[in-house]
Order: C-alpha cells, then structure tokens, then sequence
C-alpha cells in the first residue's frame, strides 16, 4: 500500500470509519487510537475480547463496526481462541493482529485462520494506517 | 568379608579433602565408608559423616586396624601418618595416601569444576526458551515508547507532550526491570557462598525468569507460602533449580493451567513445591527424568541436562528432591533442603 494513497484516502472531514481496539495495556491503546484518530477513523477501546464484544454490541457501534485490531494474550483468552471469538460473533469484520510476539509459526496460523494481517509490535505508525487501509479496501469489495 | 564387588574404606583426614573424598564416596555405590577420623573434632567433615550415620572416632589406631578394611585412603597430608599405618594396619588392607590422594583430591577438583561448566552451559541453553517471551514483554513497552516519542515530534500541545513523556519513561523502566531480571539470572553462577537463603524471594526472583517460558498460555500463578523459610545453600544454584522446575512446569501445561508455589519447614528442613496442572510424566518416564540427557522436548530446545543437574544440586546440599505425577492431570517436584549448615 503506497504511502500516497493512504494520505489520499484520508483527507476528507468525515469519518474513516469505526475501529475497535482491544489490548490490555491503556497505553499501547491510547498509541493505536492517536495514530488511527490522526487519520480520521473513529476508535473505540476494550481491555480484552469480552469487553470489546461488549463494546462493539453498545448502540449503533455494531453496525458501524469496520475493523477489530486485537492483541492475541489476554486475560482468559489467548491465541487462535481470540481471532475464533470475533469471527464467531462477526464473520465479517476484518481482524488485524497486534502483538508482541515476533512469531512466523504464530503469524502464519493467525493469517490462515483469515486475520487481515499480522503486526508486530513495534510497528511503524505508517504501516499500521496502511494495513487499516488495506482492510478497508478489502472488506469493501463484496459490496458493502 | 574382603569382596570384589564391594570396598570398606576408612577415611584419615575429615578437613576440606576428606569431605571432598566422602562427598565422592557416598555416591559410589559399591564402596562403604567404615569410619572417618581428624585430630580436630571441629573439622566439618565430621559433621557431615555423622549426619550421613558414618562412625566418627578420635582413634585413629584402632581405626586403622578395624578387620575387614579393604583401603584405607589417607588425606591427612601428615607424612608421620605413613609409619603408623604401615604398623597397624591389617596385612591385606591397602592405603591411598601421598601422591595417590593428591591425584585423588586433584580429581575431584577437576570433577566439580565441570560440574560447575555444566550447570552454566546449561543455564545459557535454556535462556533460548525465553527468547519470545522476553521478546513480547520488551515490545510492547518499546511500541509505547517509539510511538509517542514518534508523535511529540509533531506535538504542540504542552499538556499532551507532558502526558506522553510520563508514559516514555514508564514503558523505559520497564524495560530497565526485564533487562535487569535477566542479567540478574545470567549472572548468578554456583561461585556464590552458600548461606542462609530466604526460599520465598528466591521463588519470586525465579518466577520473573519462568514467566518469559510462556508464551500465549493463560497461566495463573498461585502462591502458598510459609513465613520465614530458610534454606542453607548457594543462593545462585537454588535460583537455577527453581528456575528450571517452574520452566518445566510451564511447558508441561499447553493452554491453560495453575503453577502452584509452596514452601513451608518442617523438623529443620525448608519444604518447596512447584506444581503444575500439565500432562504429567508418563510412569516409564518417571525413572529416567533424572538422567543425563534425556529430554522429551523437540530437537534443540531441550539439552537433557535440566533435571540432572537439579538432582545434583539438591544432593549437594544434603536435600531431597521428590517427584509425583500423573498423566493428564500435573506433575509436582518437591525439594527438601536442610535450614543449617552442616
């Protein structure tokens, strides 16, 4: 995803679009939120997958929901049980991994088990928007 | 009495050589030690042969004459000791003394100081373990760090710049605490003195290093200590030994489990136990757990040499290790170490 198009797409007033992050730590959280907030999406926060399911339920946030970035280690809920949650719930929502965990063996399970992709932590603030922007994109072309 | 298979042996000489040579002995299991003796009754082998139930006496002539004695191995160093023996010793018993128990003492020397290689080796080994969770816990306080350092760049207001800079250090110290965690295990080496160690800090201090084993099991740690729970050996082995068992124990339990810690003393010994909820060790397992190289892990991530040298570890200090498994359900080691010295 080239760095022009991204800017692009995110220089209108309107939201981008909704994401949901979920990650224990409120700083790692409040990072995410900054960089995707600077490019107009809107973000909604959980401290784990229960509380983001509880999130995402809230209102109209259900609908409006386009994309969950999740850490895979959390309290009760590790690993493939995290990603097989939200796709349980939401076999549409694109799922982006964010983790501290540099594991290929890991990454290749998570990207078969359809997760949009897989970012190591610490990842660049430019990969990040590109990769939400891919997701976007992606989860567009079915014709939502 | 004289017999091929097994060796009565009288030790002359209870200082640091005798207890190296009875250390050496007691493990041997065709020789029987018959006696020990010094001219000092403070010496500390002494002590120890009488906490294994060795006759101890402060008369050297009627031990060295005692029937059925097949070596007598003098590691007093006294060259006066020489004519006495040749006197009163039985016509069959023979003697290691001189050159022969210095090669002897040599030898042993050379023993421990492999041991000690070993346990090192052994230790650096298994850091690899621990390579992804240190990795993960080190990323996410650096993805704190880069990320608002990245955006103060930017930033204008003070307030936010203020806010964020809090966070920079906090993720830095954290930091600062793992690498310290880890140079903290690196470093303890069984040079260290023995002494009186506090066993629940040491379990504490071990844990900090076990916990990076995990990797995304949800793992609940459960903590039942004893107050005050003293054990008398050398602080960096007992770290290696807690260290290994609770790795073990964490990799035993796949997804999901409890690591029960419990320490307690009884009769002037320090009791600790480090069980798990994991697969357990299969019964024709049980007995070669213990054995140099046997390892039920993958190729090159186990070197076999964990519980061996737990086991030796343990014998050094008089302890006892004790293990109790069943499959499916968790294993539990128990060590029994002594509260004083001996």
């Amino acid at each position: 995803m080239s760095e022009s198009k991204t800017a692009g797409m995110f220089s209108g007033r309107e939201s981008e679009g909704l994401v949901l992050v979920v990650d224990d730590e409120p700083d790692v959280r409040k990072v995410v939120r900054m960089i995707l907030e600077k490019s107009g999406y809107d973000v909604v926060e959980a401290e784990d997958g229960e509380k983001g399911i509880e999130e995402i339920k809230k209102g109209e946030n259900s609908i409006l929901l386009n994309l969950i970035i999740t850490d895979i280690r959390m309290p009760n809920m590790n690993g493939i049980d995290v990603i097989n949650y939200y796709k349980k719930q939401w076999p549409s929502i694109p799922i982006i991994v964010l983790t501290g965990f540099p594991d290929l063996e890991m990454a290749t399970t998570m990207l078969q088990h359809g997760v949009a992709d897989y970012l190591v932590k610490p990842v660049e603030s430019d990969k990040l928007r590109a990769s939400v922007a891919k997701a976007f994109e992606e989860r567009k072309v079915p014709g939502f | 009495m004289s017999n091929r298979d097994r060796t009565t042996v009288v030790i002359l000489g209870a200082g640091k050589g005798g207890m190296a040579v009875l250390e050496l002995l007691t493990h041997l299991p065709g020789v029987e030690i018959a006696g020990i003796t010094d001219q000092s009754a403070a010496a500390p082998g002494l002590q120890y042969a009488s906490q294994l139930g060795i006759p101890i006496t402060q008369d050297l002539v009627s031990l060295i004459s005692l029937q059925g004695i097949n070596l007598i191995v003098n590691v007093t160093g006294d060259p006066h000791l020489d004519l006495l023996i040749a006197t009163h010793k039985n016509p069959e018993t023979e003697v290691l003394g001189g050159f022969a128990s210095k090669v002897l003492w040599d030898f042993v020397q050379h023993a421990s100081q492999i041991q000690s290689q070993l346990f090192q080796t052994e230790k650096l080994a298994g850091m690899g373990t621990f390579a992804s969770g240190i990795a993960h816990d080190i990323n996410n306080p650096l993805y704190i760090l880069l990320a608002f350092a990245q955006n103060i760049l930017e930033e204008t207001d003070v307030s936010r710049i203020h806010e964020q800079t809090r966070s920079i250090m906090e993720a830095g110290k954290r930091i600062q605490g793992i690498c310290q965690h880890i140079t903290q295990y690196a470093r303890s080496t069984n040079a260290d003195n023995t002494t009186a160690v506090e066993v629940n800090d040491k379990l504490d201090e071990a844990l900090n290093i076990a916990r990076y084993a995990t990797t995304l099991q949800d793992l609940s740690i459960v903590r039942r200590y004893g107050e005050h729970v003293e054990v008398f050996v050398n602080p960096g082995e007992l770290f290696q030994v807690l260290v290994n068992l609770m790795t073990n124990a964490i990799h035993a339990m796949e997804r999901k489990g409890t690591l029960t810690l419990s320490t307690c003393c009884e009769n002037g010994v320090g009791k600790i136990s480090i069980a798990d909820t994991g697969s357990g060790i299969p019964t024709e397992n049980l007995e070669k757990i213990f054995d140099p190289f046997f390892t039920t892990k993958p190729p090159g991530q186990g070197t076999g040499l964990g519980l061996h040298n737990v086991k030796a570890i343990i014998k050094k200090y008089r302890g006892e290790l004790k293990v109790e498994s069943e499959v499916g359900k968790g294993t539990t080691f128990t060590i029994e170490l002594p509260r004083s010295s001996i």
